[in-house]
């Protein structure tokens, strides 16, 4: 491969430059050579043949009968004609006249050669018969102003090429550079397109056809890379989103997976506590019959009666995750009056610290629920949200409504508060039953489990949204009734 | 004074139960599975048999079919704690307690009971069917 050193435009100019550079000189010296040799040429005519034309006037009249008029005819030479020396030699008789430098002398032999001699003269030496008399007229010609002449016609012609070679250049750079700024146009976006940027359409405003085809089929090249490149980047889209949704699937898998198993050893525990707490429960309760009232032993029996209770109501709240009650009777409600009677009851137990704030929908579909849960689940998630805030002041926010994004028709329950919120770490164990990140003493653990459990129970799904520091809400979805049906209202079945 | 046969496979429960029966007044036995308790009936009827459900060797609910078809004039109880239960131990998605009961039931139990239960629960449950029975 060929070493890339070369632009387009110095390329073109150095060609232009190097073929002027060969021809010019060639060309100079070519015409240098014509024109030396006619003015030469013309030169040597006129000499000769004003040497003629004297040699005639000395055999035909009478210029050699006398010394004087011969001087006058060599004057009238010197005078007339161009010559600068003219001589009559005759045996040892030399007549002269001369113009010019004193040592110029004429050579023996007739100097026929223009510019030879280095004395800027040009001999002619002619024999003259005039009456039986044998002379000689030596005659030499100034070559100067013919010299002088050739000068100045090479000197232009100098200046010709030489203005020549400098509009060849310029208009050599012009053209070079018309045709390689289309050519770095098409670099330019080529660099663009090869460095990801696609954006760049590519228009080349150029006369030369190929260069326009060129730029033609590189934009149309260009736009099918864009449309490829759109496709790959929907088809990368889909794939990350895919993946999200299978990574998001298998975390719920795992999670709800973790919660089964946690359920099982839970609802485990729960029955043989279950059966645990029957004899307790008996064995107290018939103990207590026989003591006095008033006695210690009958109070202490009265507070084991009392924990008893309290765990069988602690056993009940793991069966309520484990989803064990089993007869949870679902029937359509409004939810709208259950989470406003929950409201109502637990702005009663909460402090003033906390700012209730309800956003209850005018009108929600029907949900299939018990009623008396469905308080519960109210009530255990405002009293997760009063802990998430205690000791601070707080907005607890439940609102109720119909979700505008929801995929199937849902009503939407939020609870949200201002509290310090969770890590990532903690949300996704909340739901385990007995896990609390709060002090010893300040609540079971339960009531997320429970909420959990009653979620389950109705079919609807749970989700939170919380950061550490930037407070939490719950996002409970219930399936909505599409079927026309009445509401059941009743809190009957409240028998936790 | 009304008989009752208490069937339970926990020692605790079975005998806290017989101690809070007799204080009511009722003449209680009590023994630890369902086959031997169809075999004490058959020996000595009962007024009322209280049965737990979730039982080794014959369970609840099929001993309940069983005491209905061969002695039709007892009154039955059954009781059941938590926990999702098949024949071979705890199971999530096993059949539940309450329809374990609903079971019961069906099979011709008169009265459920959830454990834990209070003395006088178990009391106005045992009367209960007793004064059904007398209708």
């Amino acid at each position: 491969m060929a070493r890339l050193r070369s632009k387009v435009a110095s390329l073109v100019t150095g060609c232009v430059v190097a073929v002027h550079l060969i021809l010019l000189p060639a060309l100079y010296f070519g015409v240098g050579y014509v024109i030396r040799k006619s003015h030469e040429d013309l030169f040597v005519q006129h000499a000769r043949t004003f040497a003629r034309i004297l040699a005639d006037e000395f055999e035909v009249g009478a210029a050699l009968e006398s010394a004087a008029r011969t001087e006058d005819m060599l004057d009238l030479a010197i005078i007339h004609g161009e010559s600068r020396y003219a001589e009559l030699v005759e045996r040892d008789r030399r007549i002269r006249s001369q113009l010019g430098p004193p040592d110029i002398t004429a050579p023996k032999e007739p100097d026929l050669r223009f510019a030879h001699g280095g004395d800027d003269t040009y001999f002619i030496v002619l024999p003259v018969m005039h009456a039986g008399r044998s002379a000689e007229l030596r005659l030499g010609f100034d070559e100067r102003p013919t010299l002088a002449r050739i000068q100045l016609a090479l000197n232009r012609m100098q200046l010709l090429l030489g203005a020549y070679l400098c509009l060849a250049i310029i208009i050599a750079s012009y053209l070079s550079n018309r045709l390689s700024r289309p050519i770095r146009r098409l670099q330019d976006v080529s660099r663009s397109i090869a460095s990801g940027d696609y954006a760049q359409a590519l228009h080349v405003d150029t006369p030369i056809r190929e260069l326009h085809e060129l730029a033609v089929d590189l934009e149309a090249m260009r736009r099918e890379l864009v449309g490829v490149n759109d496709r790959l980047q929907e088809k990368i889209r889909e794939k990350e989103a895919s993946e999200a949704r299978r990574d998001e699937l298998q975390k719920q898998l795992r999670h709800r997976q973790r919660l089964e198993t946690v359920g099982t050893l839970a609802g485990g525990i729960a029955h043989e506590f279950n059966n645990v707490l029957v004899p307790i429960i008996l064995f107290t309760d018939t103990a207590l019959q026989d003591l006095p009232p008033g006695s210690v032993s009958r109070s202490d029996l009265e507070r084991v009666l009392a924990s008893a209770r309290r765990a069988k109501n602690i056993v009940q709240k793991i069966l309520t995750f484990s989803h064990v009650l089993g007869d949870t009777k679902l029937a359509p409600i409004d939810l709208r009056s259950v989470v406003a009677e929950g409201i109502v009851l637990f702005s009663a137990l909460a402090p003033s610290s906390i700012e209730i704030r309800t956003e209850i929908a005018e009108h929600v579909p029907l949900v299939r629920a018990d009623a008396a849960l469905a308080m519960d689940l109210v009530m255990n998630l405002c009293t997760n949200a009063y802990q998430a805030m205690q000791g601070t002041q707080g907005v607890l926010t439940v609102g109720l409504r119909v979700p505008p994004s929801a995929a199937a028709p849902s009503v939407e329950l939020v609870v949200s508060d201002t509290g310090h919120g969770m890590e990532q770490a903690v949300v996704e164990r909340i739901f385990e039953p007995f896990f609390t990140t709060r002090p010893v003493g300040q609540g079971t653990g339960l009531g997320l489990s429970v909420v959990h459990g009653i979620v389950e129970s109705f079919g609807a799904s749970i989700a939170v949204e919380t950061a550490p520091e930037a407070g939490t809400t719950f996002r409970i979805l219930f399936p909505a009734i599409t079927e026309p049906a009445r509401a059941d209202t009743s809190l009957g079945s409240l028998e936790m | 004074m009304h008989s009752i046969l208490v069937i339970d496979d926990e020692a605790d429960v079975r005998d806290g139960m017989k101690r809070v029966l007799e204080r009511a007044g009722f003449s209680v036995r009590i023994i630890d599975n369902a086959t031997d308790a169809l075999l004490e009936l058959k020996r000595e009827p009962a007024n009322v048999v209280i049965t737990d459900i979730i039982m080794p060797k014959l369970n609840g609910v099929d001993a309940i079919h069983r005491i209905v078809r061969e002695f039709p004039s007892v009154r039955i109880v059954a009781i059941s704690g938590g926990g999702n239960f098949d024949p071979s131990g705890y199971q999530p998605g096993s059949i539940t307690t309450t329809a374990y009961l609903a079971a019961a039931e069906k099979a011709g139990a008169h009265h459920i009971l959830t454990k834990p239960f209070e003395s006088a629960e178990l009391i106005d449950a045992v009367k209960r069917v007793i004064d059904a029975g007398h209708d």
